[in-house]
Parts: structure tokens; sequence; C-alpha cells
């Protein structure tokens, strides 16, 4: 079996314990007709390989075994530098590294750009779990180019399996990074005009009757990582009507850097801080595909989309990650009208 | 810690000089009506808005009829789970109400259960039920309007007296029947729209633009001034005050015959209605024209028309565009909700039912009461019509009956009237609250009427330290933001102090203050929410108002200049008047 696949030869029934979570999912999605970027992916059999044959498996269940019951923040810290430090010490072999510039050479030959930039993504074993997220805990890379840095990237993302956040979510949890194998995804960059997050149901109230979109400028680090108040649309989830949308005054853009070929963050161009994201033809289509994902999942979902640049209206709408949605309590269906309950409600608990 | 306004002054047995009522004196459903003891301390007692002028003997009828038996029995009957209605105290003459609840989780959660079976059957059926009521306060209205008291007895008047107080409290169980409920369902509405988004300030206006009998009134009214324009009666109107305006008109002739010939037409269908709420010392239009004609003398001064017809129009297509807005900002479910909703409140509407009944109880039917003393004061001697009004019910009973020679009462009458005058005096400095200071009151009445609010609370609890205030804040009632001159006025009688362009400052308004929103800028009250009178008809005449303010007639000073932001529910004092003081000195 190769330790490096293109995603097109993933099938969706093993795509998950082949690919990892996150990349399974992107297969499963595609597979039900959901655009999503082209690529390859290293395996959890490549980290497997690598990290046995390597001794780093012995050596980094040592340190964590040697952890107290409760560590403090510090001996955390601590250990995951030194098991960081290792994992960048320790090259991948050639056979590896091979098979990883052949895949992005391929890849760039496909796409006619001999230095394509591309999205480098973790994708654990059992992360985006309803139980535990992991959410943003593991690192993306976007905007890579270049086989060395590919596979720089690559073991970067290995790394943040040992960042100390990781290491603490999994100690809290009881959780054994033996059981979550990190595969990664090299994913063709969408040349993004805005990007965002939506949620299949409101991710506050639980409001299963519509689907909120969140979006930006640019890509979509900058939303998901809370470094920019983004735009906001609501959607009815039955009739797919746009119901509000609250432009914000964006600050932030992650944007393609040419000189350190990375996507990275900058101040916004003044003429798209307070401009509007997304019209309603879009706003709607990204609702569109979110609805089709949490129809073919059957459970509430967040996304994380891309519009391309190219994209003219009626197009398609890129879906880069999805998960189950994390919402506290039942989602609560709008209650029919009844005068009695509300006003029990309402009308006499003196909170107005 | 909580804030307790100690009531120690008004602690007395007494109501009034020489009076100290039998148990048994009035009717109750749940707790008499009395005056304060040390332990009413411990409750909240809020100053009563509705009689500004304080009550006379027979004038706190009101409070046993309307509040310890209307309120109360409507609470008992819905049931108001955590209530059961408002019961009250007087501080000299000044009637102070509180909330009177129900503090035992199991009786709450099963006065719930009864409410859950009984609001539903009420709305069901509420048009029904209130052509109903209507037509029995119209039939008792008719017939005790029908009666010549002129030709009665005193043993006559006796019977007519205690007929006509029969059917004030008969009234007063309908005011409340019909209260409750439909408050009940639209704040439950105004609940689902703010669950569902919907901006606060616009629910509203989903139920507005209905006409009213009060509309009407004030549309007749500005008929009448058109009248009086288009026949040339402007100057004659100018020179003379309202007081004489009927005897100036008289001696104009012509034109000005022919108009006072229209006006009195104009009584004889909207005069039976007080200046004022449910206040037996009040008289009607017909009695003393005074304030209509003051009204019209008023809207003179204005160059334009008030265009009804355009206002109600406009109201109408606001409410359309307002829901046709916020429908469109929620979900196919949520519609459902939201159409249903509305569909229950338009069916029972309350804002404006709100407005319409004043013109069947509250503004008329203390009347016949009142002709009954006025005749009875005639047989039997009195120095003024109005003495009888200063004595208690059951003392002008003894008279009627025989038991007891009115003379004897001619003292005590004196004392009382000077009484009265003292109270009046006091009013602009009574506290606004009294007891302890709740975080919260429960009564949808006490809570949207008055605006026993979060607002309110906030206020009178920072009262000590309202020297600095500049802004005050309260609930935005009608929006829009105007600038002008605040006009601070404690009674309806001092309406025509008030320029037009000028910002109403008062405790509160009732229907016969509507007529002023024809010509004022803005308007702040103490008391009210969304739905009490000055937020109605703000919202009806496009008037900035913020109610709930709380302190706003002790803040703000006549004269000073205030800004009114209606939609933000925001007032602030730009300059203090000049201290007449500093104005001598300087």
């Amino acid at each position: 079996m190769s330790l490096v696949l293109d995603l097109d030869e993933l099938r969706p029934d093993t795509a998950t314990s082949v690919g990892g979570a996150k990349i399974g999912r992107l297969v499963e999605m595609g597979a039900a007709g959901t655009v999503v970027p082209g690529g390859f992916v290293l395996g959890v059999d490549a980290y497997r390989t690598h990290f046995r044959a390597s001794g780093l498996d012995d050596w980094i269940g040592g340190i964590v075994r040697s952890l107290p019951a409760d560590p403090s923040d510090d001996r955390v810290a601590a250990a995951s530098e030194e098991i960081v430090g290792a994992i960048r010490q320790v090259a991948l072999t050639d056979e590896l590294c091979d098979a990883i510039a052949d895949r992005y050479a391929q890849l760039c030959k496909r796409r006619g750009d001999d230095a394509l930039p591309v999205a480098v993504r973790s994708s654990a074993t059992g992360e985006d779990g309803v139980q535990s997220s992991f959410a943003g805990i593991f690192e993306t890379y976007l905007g890579i180019s270049g086989a060395v840095e590919v596979i720089d990237a690559v073991r970067d993302c290995w790394a943040s399996l040992f960042g100390p956040r990781a290491l603490c979510y999994r100690l809290e949890r009881g959780i054994s990074h033996d059981d979550m194998p990190m595969a990664v995804g090299v994913l063709e960059l969408v040349a993004a005009k805005a990007s965002g997050v939506a949620f299949s149901v409101h991710p506050v109230s639980g409001k299963p009757d519509r689907i909120v979109v969140e979006g930006s400028w640019g890509w979509g680090e900058a939303v998901v990582q809370g470094l920019v108040t983004p735009d906001r649309g609501e959607v009815g989830k039955s009739d797919l009507r746009p119901l509000r949308y609250t432009v914000a005054t964006k600050k932030v853009i992650s944007d393609y850097d040419p000189a350190s070929r990375r996507v990275t963050e900058r101040e916004m161009p003044p003429e798209l801080r307070d401009a509007r994201v997304l019209d309603d033809e879009e706003l709607c289509a990204v609702a569109d595909a979110v609805r089709r994902i949490e129809q073919q999942y059957g459970h509430a979902v967040d996304v994380e989309w891309v519009l391309a640049r190219d994209r003219a209206p009626g197009g398609p709408v890129h879906v880069v990650q999805s998960r189950p949605v994390t919402v506290a309590g039942p989602a609560p269906a709008p209650a029919a009208w009844s005068p009695a309950s509300f006003a029990l409600k309402y009308a006499f608990q003196g909170n107005r | 810690m909580a804030t307790v306004v100690p009531v120690d002054e008004f602690v007395t047995d007494e109501w009034y000089p020489g009076f100290k009522p039998a148990l048994d004196h009035a009717g109750w459903a749940v707790e008499p009506f009395r005056t304060f003891d040390k332990a009413d301390e411990e409750r909240f007692w809020f100053l009563d808005f509705h009689w500004p002028r304080g009550l006379t003997p027979m004038g706190l009828i009101w409070n046993e009829d309307g509040y310890s038996w209307g309120t109360q029995l409507a609470a008992e009957s819905l049931p108001l789970p955590p209530g059961r209605g408002i019961t009250q105290r007087i501080a000299g003459t000044h009637t102070y109400a509180a909330a009177i609840d129900v503090t035992d989780e199991w009786e709450i959660g099963e006065r719930a259960r009864r409410m859950m079976q009984n609001l539903p059957r009420f709305l069901e059926n509420f048009e029904g039920t209130w052509a109903e009521r209507r037509a029995e306060v119209d039939s008792w209205w008719t017939h005790l309007q029908s009666v010549d008291l002129r030709s009665l007895q005193l043993p006559e008047l006796g019977g007519y007296l205690r007929k006509a107080r029969q059917f004030h409290k008969r009234a007063f169980e309908i005011h409340f029947e019909i209260m409750y409920p439909l408050l009940a369902n639209y704040v439950g509405f105004y609940g689902a729209c703010t669950e569902m988004g919907i901006d606060p300030g616009q629910i509203a206006k989903f139920l507005q633009g209905y006409d009213t009998k009060i509309m009407e009134t004030d549309r007749a009214l500005w008929d009448l001034t058109r009248k009086a324009r288009n026949a040339g009666l402007g100057e004659v109107f100018a020179a003379h005050d309202a007081t004489a305006m009927r005897a100036a008109l008289s001696a104009h002739g012509g034109a000005a015959a022919g108009w006072l010939t229209e006006f009195d037409d104009f009584l004889q269908v909207y005069g039976y209605r007080t200046e004022g709420s449910c206040d037996i010392a009040l008289p009607s239009w017909i009695e003393d024209p005074t304030p209509a004609l003051g009204m019209v003398k008023t809207f003179l001064l204005k160059d334009t028309d008030h265009d009804f017809e355009a206002a109600l129009a406009n109201a109408v297509e606001e409410r359309e565009a307002a829901i046709d807005a916020a429908r469109s900002s929620l979900s196919r479910e949520e519609q459902e909700v939201f159409d249903a909703g509305l569909a229950s409140c338009q069916a029972a509407n309350f804002p404006w039912w709100q407005d319409d009944h004043n013109y069947y109880i509250d503004l008329r039917v203390s009347l016949p009461m009142r002709w009954a003393t006025q005749q009875i004061a005639e047989v039997v001697g009195a120095d003024a019509s109005d003495d009888t009004i200063f004595l208690f019910w059951p003392e002008l009973l003894q008279v009627v009956d025989g038991e007891r020679n009115f003379a004897e009462f001619k003292g005590i009458i004196n004392d009382r009237k000077q009484y009265f005058d003292h109270w009046y005096g006091r009013r602009a400095s009574m506290p606004k609250v009294l007891g302890t200071i709740p975080e919260a009151v429960t009564d949808p009445i006490l809570i949207e009427i008055f605006g026993l609010n979060s607002h309110f609370l906030t206020a009178v609890q920072a009262a000590g330290d309202d020297s600095d205030v500049k802004t005050l804040s309260g609930v935005a009632a009608s929006r829009g933001r105007a600038r002008g001159i605040a006009r601070v006025l404690t009674d309806a009688d001092e309406l025509h102090r008030v320029q037009p362009g000028e910002i109403l400052v008062c405790e509160s308004t009732s229907p016969n203050w509507t007529p002023a929103f024809a010509k004022i800028a803005a308007c702040v009250c103490d008391g009210g929410g969304t739905l009490s009178h000055a937020a109605i008809v703000g919202r009806e005449y496009g008037v900035p108002t913020v109610t709930a303010v709380g302190l706003a007639t002790v803040v703000i000073s006549d004269g000073d200049e205030v800004e009114v932001d209606g939609t933000n529910g925001t007032v602030t004092v730009f300059k203090r008047a000049e201290h007449p003081d500093e104005v001598v000195s300087a």
C-alpha cells in the first residue's frame, strides 16, 4: 500500500481510515457532489511508518509517560518543545520525500504551474469527534509552494500533534497520541476572493431553521482564528432565502504574500474594509452547499468555504473542511404560536 | 442592599380629617384599600400618575372599585400566576399602588395551569366579549343618563347614587377582565418577537393604525378648529382666555353663534368625557367646555390643520412596512409563529383597546355619581356643588338615608377642602416610590402601563445622586429625535402653557393630553412603557417619546433645553434654566 495517495484514489467508505478525519470528509463530500479542492494525502500509514522507524514513537512515549498526573502548564510546554524539536530534527526517508515530490510535481503539471501554491492541512485520526473536536489545535499552512517547502510543512503539521495545546487537550481527556495518527493533506490552494465559515444551525441559539454564514475577503484563516470580525449573514434553511446580513468593519485580511510564499495576515485594504463581502447569490450558494452537506451527514455541520476569484454567479462554492457542529444542548425548533405559553414566559416574569 | 424609602411620614389611620373607616365599609377581592402602616415599608409602592391633584373622599372610591375590586378580581380569575392584582394606600390624598404577589411556588404553578386554559379561550372570544361588555356599559350609561335627577327626592337620589356606584364598580370589573389577558397576550407576542431577533422598537408598530373612539374625538375637534378658522374666528379665539371663550363667542354673534351650535352638537356626542381618568371631582366637557375650547384655541395657533387622514394612512403604511420588514428577516418556521401571534394580537389588539376603552369607561364612568352628588348638594342646601364629594361614601349614604343631617358636616367639609389643597400643593415633591425597591415586579400592568421596568427601578434606586444627571434613560416609546424647551407639567390643566415646538415633560399622560401631541416636539414621562398612553399617541402623531424615565419631572426643570431621542430612549438635559434668584442678582 502506498504511503502517499491522490485524493481521487480514495474511496469514501475507507477515506477516513486512510487519510484521517478532515481528508476523509473531503473525499466523502466530493463523492456526494460538493466541490472540494484536488490534491494528495500522506496517509496515517506514512505517519506511523515514519514515527515507528525513526524511533520517535518510543522516545515521545517516554516523555509523555514521564509527565505527572496533573502537570503544570510549564511542564507541558517544556515537554512539547522537546518533542516538537525532535520531530523537526528527524528527516523524512528519501522514499517518502520522493513520493511527496513526485505527487506535487504531478499536481503542478495538471494545473500548469510548476510552483503551484498549495494548502498543507493536518488530518488527524479522531479529530473533529463530537466529544473532542480538537478545533483549531492542529496546523494548516496556506500558500506553500515547492517540494522542499511542502515536505517541511508536512513535518510541521506532524509536530503540531504535539503542540502544548494538543498535549494538554489529550491529557485532560485521557486520549493517547497513539490513537490519533496524523495524515496530512496537500491540496490545491483555491485562489480565494472571499472565504469563511458557515453553520448549518445557529451556533449560539442552536436554531435549526437557518444557516449562518460568516465571511471576509481573501482566505479564511483570519476568520477561523478570530483575527477579523467577519460579515455575517443568515439564510432560511427550508427556502434558501436571505434573512439578514450585517456588514462588519474588517481590519485584517489573510492574503497571499509572494515574498514569504505563504498566505499571511496583513491590514485590510481600505477599500475593502467596509465593503459587503457576499451578495445574496453568493450567500445563498454557500448556504446551499452547507445544506447539502448537512443532508449528506444527517447532522448539523460547520463548514469552511471559499469563493474562487473566477467564480461566476451560479458557479460552485469550494468547501475545504467540514465537521460536526458542537452546539451546547439540543437545538430548539421555533415553538408554534401559543398565546398562553408565550404569556407565561414573558408576561409574568418581571424581566422587562 | 435593598433601597428603602421610609413610609413613616404617611403612617396614619385617618383617611381625611374626621374619617376613620369601619372595616367593612367597602368591598374588596383580595386586600382592602387603606392608609399606610409601618409594615407596608417592606413592600414596594409607587406614586400613581392617574390623579395628579390627589383624590377627594368620594374620589377615593376608585381605589375601592378599580384596584381593590377590579384588578384583584381579574387577577384572581384569569388568574395571573404570580400576582393577585394591585393594592393601594394613600399618603395624604395621593395614591400609591403596589402589586400583591403570590409567593408559594406550587400555587404559582397551579395558577399558571389555569391561566394556560383560560387565556386562549378569552382571546378566541375577545371580539364578541368586548362587544357584549361595551353594550352592557352603554346600556347602563343610557339608563343612568336618562334619569332626570332634578325630579328626585333625597331618598331616590340615594337610590340613583347606589346604582351609579354599581355601574362604576361593574365597569372596572369589565375593564380589568379585558385588560389583563389582552396585555398578557401582547407581552407574550412581544417576547416572541424579540426571541426571533425583531427590533423591539418596531413591535408596537405592527398593531398601530386602527381607529379608536379617542382618535375619532380628536378628529372632530380638529374639524371644529378648521371651521373656526374658515369662519374667521381666529381673532376671537386669540383674544380671549378659554374660560371666557363661550361668552365671548356668544357676544360676537353671527358666524360665532353658528359655530357654537356645531360645538354643542359635538359635545352631545363626545362631551361626556372628563379631563382625567376616573375622578368624580372632574367635570365633563358638557359641564365645563373650557378644555375643549382651549384645545381649539391652541390648535388655531398652528398654521396648518393636523391632517388625520394622512396621519392614519401613514400609520397604516408604516405598520405594513414594519410587518413586511420583520417577516423578511424570519425563517419560514419563524414566520408561522409570527403570523399566528400577529393575527392573535390584531384580533385582540391591546394597544388599540388601551386607547379605545377610555371613551367607554375611564373618561365617563364617574359622571353619573358626580351628577348625583351635585344634585344631593342642591337638595340639602350645600354651600358649593362639590361639598358632597368631600364626604365619604358611608357619610353621604347617611345623609341621603336621613340618618344624619348634612349641616353636621359643614365644618369638616371645610377642613377636608383645606386638607385637599395642602396635599395638592405637595404633589410635585411627593416621593415617586415608597418602601422597599425590588429588583423586578411581575404584574404586567405595573410593568407595561406604569412603566415599573428595569429602567424605572434603576432610576429610582439612583435617586440619591441626581444632581449631576445630564442624560436620563427610559423606554424608547416613539422614535425620532427632537430638541427644545421643556415644559414640566403636573396636570393637564396646564397644557395651555405648552407652546408649539416645546417638549412636554410630565408624570404620565392620559387621553385628555392627546391634543397636545399635535403641537409638541417630543414627550418625556416619568412612568409608562411601550404601551402607555403617551407611547401610543406619540407613535400615532410621530412625536418622539421616551417613557419610564423615572425622575424626569424632578431632574428636568421648566425651561430647560432638552434633547429627546425616542429611538434610543434617552433624554439629554443640555442647559439648566436660569434660576430666578440668579436673574435677580445679576
